[in-house]
């Protein structure tokens, strides 16, 4: 299903026929399941299907010179419904898109900022370095910072830029020190030493900055000796696990939910307090559809006691994305322009019919997403949007 | 580049020969729909038909060896769809001992393999020989014919010399 | 045979099989190559060595040269041997003076280096020339026919091979799982493209087969085991109990009205559950046999053992009895025709559809019986929450044509589809969206009937479904839409309907692979069993004496269904009425002089082939059981088994020809 890395190494939108990727794009039955399931294509000139087509008719640049592209937000909605399970978006969306920003007249300026934050701070929101590790010092459990003592680790928590400096990211990060410690797992981070892992979108691959910030990560992390990583972003997950793997770095990274899940024996009997939450779980597009973690968070809020989840229309493989993938954090105000409406618009409003008093997420970008979202709709005195880490922490109070 | 080049050119100057045994119903059928595929894959396999994986003999192996052969495979029919009830099983356990005899001869493991691939399994076909022939080629020629050629004539070198000393003894 | 003073005389020829083999492989090269080689004396090429022309050539040249040994390069033994062994042996030669070396399907067809191709084939024609010398004259073994046919699954497959064999007079066993025979075409309404009623031309074949004095029909029953060869097979046919003594019920169905069960509950199989029945049922009203059935898992005296048995009571035939044990029946038959035909795709399976999740999606079977004027709403299209669809989209392709769930194209469904588009609008008057890919309507009268449907307005999108999910809008009527791209006008169309139809593909049984096993026979990875050839034996599978008929061998229509399980009859009787087959003569034997008595064979032979001889102290073998394996042969530590056709001898010296080695270069 997922595409094998040696077999795209260095291929370009030329060379894609003569890799088996190329092949594969071949067998393209213009079903045009990619373009009804994109949440975005009715917007899209050219919708996955027709560049497939385009493609193959040598028109491709025709692609090139409109936005279809920059309205992809990596959501791989298209491609894993793709009856040819052809790798659209992990191989030639992206090779799309690379071009189609280094074609685009003006770069949208939110976007612009982000890239140049990301290039000369190591976050998108253009903060300090230097504070990058700040929120440490609100934490209840020590947590060690290796370039302070870098004695080797079983476990290096990549802690990424949104959990970092975000409020409510650093809420998570809280919440997440706190299990890890409770659960006895020997982890530190890399503290202000980490820059953005450079996935989502921004960045196609080979694109200068996503290099610039694999090869800066991976010296970093040569630095250290440690079994693993884990990583609350989904995204990061995603950027180790398809990007860096090309780079020759293969190290085993994890999610926390599927992490967490291994030691839920241990956990249950620490989940004290009853919660008496109704919970509607939105799956995160990178976890979810992506690495196929469906079931484990599900589980890990079922094991909350109190919980009751709730689902919304679209789940696990037809969740709605919420907007943020692909350059889309950085791209809301474009899309107004164009008379798109936000996604996280859209998926809030499904969450808002289950009723439930909470929205539970596993991705660092969907908490400030949905909590926008959830001002517009003005129901935001009536749910709460949580990582499943903050619900699991919370649980694990007296 | 040039380690390239030169490893071409060296694979061009040797290729590797498997003698393989398949048997009827299973294998030997899957070669077939191979080629009613179209599926390509390496020329270096030799099959002999046999109606079982059970008919095929420990010797014939070894004498496949002997004579010149860089690798033998055979192919029978998956655990429990053997034409004649058992006769994969049978030739298994076989196999694990032979696997032993063939360790202590020196001949690397890679070089002696069995695969269940059923009358379906054309591309199984493909997989397994593609990879095969490419772990021997890494290993380069068994050639056991040139060494007991060899050692045969050590043999006699060492003979004359002890009938030499022996003579000079007596 | 004319005196060749026991010199051994080889004429090898080599087929250019149009261009599939000369395009890839040197085939002067292999001749010339050939000529050198020790006892050949005739070496040549031609275009199609299987033609009339390319067999006479032997034959002369077996004359003309005196040739005792012929080797032919050209496509597989499994497609031509017999065919070269008959012209071998038309020129007088015993038929197994011959070998065949295989140069298109493991060869030609596999490989792109010419060289290397022709190499390979260089390489077998030595090992083949090298073998053939060692060839010895055998006679084929014939076996006699038992004329009994066993028939696995009564649909329409195994209904009408079973009629076609019983009307040539053959004793026909046609066993089938179910209470009823009739399979899945027993549940339509009507049929493409005729749209005639399924029922009107499906009842009275069953009920011939029901009457049919050459038919023993065995329903709610299953083969257990099968052994033996063609020709000879012994079968084990297990009759699970019923709960009903058959020659007792009269089919008067009172005991279903005075079961304790005053309402229907269970979920009712033939209705696709869109009804309820209850323990002790009648599948449908025209059930063949029409005799009721109790169902253990839902009977309550099964599950607590406490009931008044009221069914019992009412019944003045006494053919109710609750105590009846599972029987076994063993017959003899010589062939077998499998006929145990598909099941639909499971459309959970693909979850965006939302089956299972929204009440008014329904499946393509469902709605058959949705429509059927016996089905459970007695014809009338009412949704399962109580309301009438006035927009109603098709999916196609549900279940195929997908990486995700099945490779393959259904065949039946796009018909299907506007068969159901047709009967939906004419029932309901809503309008219809057949959601398609591709519509595919081959056949004699198919594209027709798609033009007839095309003006009967309904609509057709072309653009596979990408989700379905309910109207926000629409909160009582739980109104769907249904997301597709429409790709012929490049737009994202989003189309509310009441009812969306599924259509399932068709899959292989979740029992394929035990049948498959049970009969030794083969399926291709999926599960459909494969026939021998997919062109020239279509209902011949790879065992001898079995054949396959309809949908259990591949998707496809009644038409096709039928026809195939006539192609089945047919060739079981061709073997009936010859009334013995020939087998290879590939038998073991075993030479006494040789064999030390020490047991090993004994045991490994899994037909009891090998006894042992306690005066003499030997083992012998028991050729009529022997199969043929060679397990025996290899196994025997004084080696003095042997086996014919593939003697020692013979696989060596193929060793040697394919490794270039010759003994006395070795020792020098
Ligand atoms: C929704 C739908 C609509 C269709 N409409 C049409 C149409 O209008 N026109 C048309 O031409 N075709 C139609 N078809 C195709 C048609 O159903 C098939 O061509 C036909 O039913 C194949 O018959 P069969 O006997 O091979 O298989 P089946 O009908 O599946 O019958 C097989 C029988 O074997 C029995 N069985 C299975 N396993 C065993 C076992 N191990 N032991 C004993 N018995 C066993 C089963 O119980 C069953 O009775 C349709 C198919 C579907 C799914
Ligand atoms: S879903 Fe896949 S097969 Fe269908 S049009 Fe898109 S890329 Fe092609
Ligand atoms: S990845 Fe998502 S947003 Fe991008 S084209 Fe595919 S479906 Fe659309
Ligand atoms: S017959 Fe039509 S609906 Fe069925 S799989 Fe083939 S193309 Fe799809
Ligand atoms: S060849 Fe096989 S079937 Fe025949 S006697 Fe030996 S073991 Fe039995
Ligand atoms: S027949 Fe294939 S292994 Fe026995």
């Amino acid at each position: 299903m997922i595409v094998e890395l040696d077999a795209i190494r260095g291929v370009t939108l030329d060379t894609i026929y003569d890799s088996s990727e190329g092949t594969l794009i071949q067998t393209c039955i213009q079903c045009g399941t990619c373009a009804g399931a994109c949440p975005y294509g009715e917007y899209m000139d050219y919708p996955p299907r027709r560049i497939i087509k385009m493609l193959q008719h040598g028109l491709i640049d025709k692609v090139f010179n409109t936005d279809s592209m920059l309205k992809c937000v990596n959501c791989y909605a298209c491609m894993m419904k793709c009856p040819r399970e052809i790798h659209l978006t992990e191989v030639l969306l992206q090779l799309v898109k690379e071009q189609t920003v280094i074609k685009l007249p003006v770069v949208p300026p939110e976007l612009q900022k982000a890239l140049e934050n990301n290039y000369r701070y190591g976050n998108p929101m253009g903060e300090s370095g230097r504070k990058r590790a700040n929120w440490v010092q609100t934490s209840t459990v020590p947590i060690r910072i290796l370039s302070q003592n870098p004695e080797p680790v079983d476990v290096l928590w990549f802690v990424e830029s949104y959990p970092a400096y975000h409020p409510r990211g650093q809420d998570t990060c809280r919440a997440i020190a706190k299990i890890l410690s409770a659960l006895d797992v020997d982890f530190a981070i890399l503290g202000n030493e980490e820059k953005s892992a450079g996935e989502c979108g921004l960045l196609s691959w080979e694109s200068g900055l996503a290099e610039a910030l694999v090869d800066y990560n991976m010296a970093i992390l040569s630095k250290y000796k440690f079994n693993r990583i884990i990583t609350s972003d989904p995204h990061a997950l995603d950027a180790f696990n398809f990007r860096y793997k090309m780079y020759g770095f293969k190290p085993n990274v994890t999610h926390i939910v599927p992490f967490v899940m291994q030691y839920l024996d241990k956990l249950k009997p620490m989940l004290r307090k009853t919660l008496g939450y109704s919970v509607t779980y939105h799956d995160s597009c990178c976890l979810g559809r992506h690495n196929n973690y469906y079931e484990e968070p599900r589980t890990l809020l079922k094991s909350i006691q109190g919980v009751k989840l709730i689902e919304m229309v679209h789940n696990r493989i037809n969740s709605i994305c919420c907007g943020g993938g692909g350059g889309g954090m950085w791209l809301d105000t474009y899309f107004k322009s164009q008379n798109m409406e936000r996604l996280s618009d859209i998926r809030i409003r499904e969450a808002i019919d289950t009723g439930a008093d909470v929205l539970a997420v596993v991705c660092p970008y969907e908490i400030p997403r949905f909590e926008d979202a959830l001002k517009v709709a003005g129901y935001d005195k009536k749910m709460a949007v949580k990582d499943i880490m903050e619900l699991v922490c919370e649980a694990m109070e007296d | 580049m040039l380690k390239i080049e030169i490893e071409e050119a060296a694979s061009k100057q040797w290729q590797p020969k498997i003698v393989a045994f398949f048997c009827n119903w299973c294998t030997y059928t899957a070669a077939d729909l191979a080629g009613v595929s179209r599926i390509k894959h390496a020329p270096n396999i030799r099959v002999i038909r046999v109606m079982c994986s059970g008919r095929v003999d420990p010797q014939f192996i070894l004498d496949s060896f002997a004579k010149g052969a860089d690798g033998v495979l055979i192919g029978g029919c998956h655990p429990g769809d053997c034409h004649y009830q058992e006769g994969n099983y049978k030739f298994l356990r076989r196999f694990q001992m032979l696997r032993r005899v063939v360790d202590s001869l020196g001949i690397e493991k890679d070089r002696l393999r069995l695969e269940w691939i059923s009358a379906s399994e054309g591309d199984k076909v493909r997989i397994v020989v593609n990879d095969m022939v490419a772990k021997i080629k890494a290993l380069g020629p068994l050639g056991l014919p040139v060494k007991y050629k060899e050692w045969a004539n050590e043999m006699n070198v060492l003979e004359s010399e002890i009938a030499g000393k022996e003579e000079v003894y007596a | 045979m004319s005196s060749t003073n026991g010199k051994i005389k080889i004429g090898f020829y080599i087929c250019h099989c149009g261009t599939n083999i000369a395009g890839i492989i040197d085939v002067q090269k292999v001749v010339d190559y050939a000529a050198t080689l020790p006892n050949v004396v005739v070496s040549k090429h031609y275009k199609y060595m299987c033609s009339d022309p390319g067999q006479e050539m032997i034959q002369k040249d077996i004359k003309d040269n005196e040739l005792n040994r012929v080797v032919v390069a050209a496509c597989s033994p499994l497609l031509h041997e017999r065919t070269f062994r008959n012209a071998t042996s038309q020129a007088g030669l015993n038929q197994f003076y011959f070998q065949m070396v295989n140069t298109r399907e493991q060869n030609a067809w596999v490989h792109l280096d010419p060289e290397a191709s022709t190499d390979k084939a260089m390489d077998l024609v030595r090992s083949a020339v090298n073998r053939v010398a060692f060839h010895k004259p055998l006679e084929k073994k014939t076996v006699p026919i038992k004329p009994d046919v066993l028939v696995v699954g009564g649909g329409i497959a195994g209904i009408h091979a079973s009629l076609t064999l019983a009307n040539a007079g053959k004793k026909v066993y046609l066993v089938e799982r179910d209470p009823t025979i009739g399979g899945h075409m027993a549940m339509f309404d009507k049929t493409f493209p005729t749209l005639d009623c399924a029922a009107c031309i499906l009842t009275p074949k069953m009920s011939a087969v029901k009457n049919h004095p050459n038919i023993t029909m065995w329903t709610y029953s299953e083969v257990v085991s099968v052994d033996g060869y063609v020709g000879n097979f012994q079968v084990k046919v297990k009759r699970k109990p019923r709960y009903i003594i058959d020659d007792l019920c009269v089919g008067c169905l009172d005991c279903i009205e005075a079961c304790v069960y005053k309402e229907p509950r269970f979920f009712d199989e033939f209705n696709q559950g869109l009804s309820k029945r209850k323990p002790v049922y009648m599948p449908f009203p025209q059930a063949t046999p029409q005799l009721v059935v109790i169902d253990p898992e839902t009977c309550i005296w099964f599950k607590t053992g406490k009931c008044k048995q009221t069914c019992v009571e009412v019944c003045d035939r006494k053919a109710v009895d609750l105590n009846q044990q599972p029987t076994y029946k063993e017959i003899e038959v010589g062939t077998i025709i499998v006929a145990t035909g598909f099941q639909p795709f499971d459309a959970k399976k693909v979850y965006y559809y939302g089956y299972g999740t929204y009440p008014n999606v329904y499946t393509a079977l469902e709605v058959e019986r949705l429509i059927n004027a016996s089905g459970p709403t007695s014809g009338e299209v009412v949704m399962r929450d109580g309301s009438r669809p006035k927009s109603i989209a098709i999916v196609h392709c549900v279940g195929s044509r997908d990486k995700n769930t099945n490779l393959w194209c259904s065949r039946v469904c796009c018909l299907y589809s506007l068969k159901l588009a047709h009967l939906l609008k004419e029932h309901t008057h809503a309008n219809i969206y057949n959601f398609y890919i591709d519509i595919r309507t081959p056949g004699k009268m198919m594209d027709e009937f798609y033009t007839r449907i095309s003006e009967e307005g309904v609509k057709f999108i072309r653009g596979r479904v990408a989700d379905i999910y309910p109207d926000t809008n629409d909160e009582e009527h739980r109104r769907l839409i249904v997301k597709a791209e429409d790709t012929l006008i490049s737009e994202i169309i989003k189309v509310p309907v009441d009812m969306v139809v599924l259509s399932t593909g068709l899959v292989p049984r979740d029992d394929a692979q035990d049948v498959r096993r049970m009969l030794n026979i083969s399926c291709s990875t999926e599960g459909f069993f494969i026939e021998r050839h997919p062109k020239l034996a279509p209902v011949n599978t790879f065992t001898d004496g079995i054949f396959l008929a309809g949908c259990c061998q591949g998707p496809k229509d009644i038409p096709d269904t039928v026809a195939q399980a006539g192609a089945a009859a047919a060739e079981a009787l061709a073997l009936i009425d010859l009334g013995y087959i020939e087998l290879e003569p590939n038998t073991a034997f075993i030479v006494e002089e040789e064999c030390s008595g020490c047991k090993s064979c004994v045991p490994l032979c899994p037909y009891t082939a090998i006894s042992y001889d306690e005066v003499k102290k030997k083992a012998s073998i028991n050729e009529a059981l022997c199969k043929g394996c060679g397990t025996c042969v290899a196994s025997c530590p004084s080696g003095s088994i042997k086996q014919n056709l593939f003697e020692d001898e013979e696989i060596y010296s193929e060793i040697d020809g394919i490794l270039n080695y010759k003994m006395e270069e070795a020792l020098c």
